[in-house]
């Protein structure tokens, strides 16, 4: 087991957002912590163009662009979503849904093995977006999913 | 939710030719208690299953509970109650006294052992917390 990041102590995946930068270090006071999260997802992809030549019988690519985004799935937390008055993080002022509306860019870690120091986490900035909340007697809760649809790459960093 | 229930039943059937005991259906000299005093319902106690809905990564768990009530009924077979199709449709009614459950269900069988006709429900609750 050597290696793999164990995630069931409840307290190393963190989903972060804030206004700002600092704001979204993961552990940072008044960062806005997505808490009820069942899965997360850093999806990072470098986009490619693949071409033909008559010398080859296999395709080549290159590179272009990298696409970055972050995915989740969550129970609803009404401060959360709808906001909580805040007056130093903006986006746990306004809330989750307020500030896709706006379309806002904000900033965001995901932690990767808690807050202590020296833990790794994965940062950047974008715009929240595919929030879809449903609520049906099947399931009793309201889940939703999101995304962070990264504006510019991502960043790979340690907790000081 | 039991108490909650056999109030319920009790307001239901006021009136009726059934008796409502707070008493549970225990065995009494090796006969259930319903058997021993017919037209008289019994309620059981609580069998209770819980199982996790969705759990998160900041370990947050929710449950889904189902609450499991049987209830007893026993009447003459020789001499059917005039008034058992009334009392049936009460003591089904009587599980939209429970609140806020996902699903809450009543359904029920009849089993005949000598002149005995026993009525057996089954009250099912299903809450999310």
């Amino acid at each position: 087991m050597a290696g793999v990041i164990n995630v069931t102590s409840s307290n190393q995946a963190i989903l972060t957002l804030g206004n700002t930068a600092p704001l979204a270090v993961p552990g940072v006071t008044n960062g806005l912590v997505i808490p009820l999260v069942q899965d997360v997802t850093v999806s990072a992809s470098p986009g490619t163009v693949r071409y033909s030549t008559l010398d080859s019988t296999s395709s080549s690519a290159f590179t272009t662009t990298n696409e970055n985004e972050i995915s989740f799935n969550m129970l609803l937390d009404d401060d959360v979503f709808f906001g909580l008055t805040n007056t130093d993080n903006e986006v746990a002022n306004v809330g989750l849904l307020s500030t896709s509306i706006a379309k806002t860019e904000i900033f965001f870690s995901v932690a990767f093995e808690g807050t202590d120091s020296g833990d790794y986490y994965v940062s950047g900035k974008g715009f929240i977006g595919g929030l879809a909340p449903t609520a049906s007697m099947d399931q009793a809760v309201w889940i939703s999913p999101g995304t962070i649809i990264v504006n510019g790459e991502l960043t790979k960093s340690t907790v000081s | 939710m039991r108490s909650t229930l056999l109030t319920q039943i009790t307001t239901n059937l006021t009136g009726s030719s059934v008796k409502v005991s707070s008493e549970l259906p225990f065995e009494n000299s090796g006969n259930p208690l319903y058997i021993k005093n017919k037209k008289r319902f019994y309620l059981d106690e609580e069998d209770i299953a819980t199982e996790t809905l969705y759990k998160t990564v900041d370990g947050t768990q929710i449950d889904q509970t189902t609450t499991t009530i049987e209830g007893y009924l026993c009447v003459d077979a020789k001499n059917p109650l005039t008034d058992i199709g009334t009392i049936i449709s009460n003591l089904i009614s009587a599980k939209s006294s429970i609140a806020n459950t996902v699903e809450a269900d009543c359904e029920y069988s009849t089993e005949i052992e000598g002149d005995d006709l026993t009525y057996i429900f089954e009250y099912s609750f299903v809450t999310v917390s």
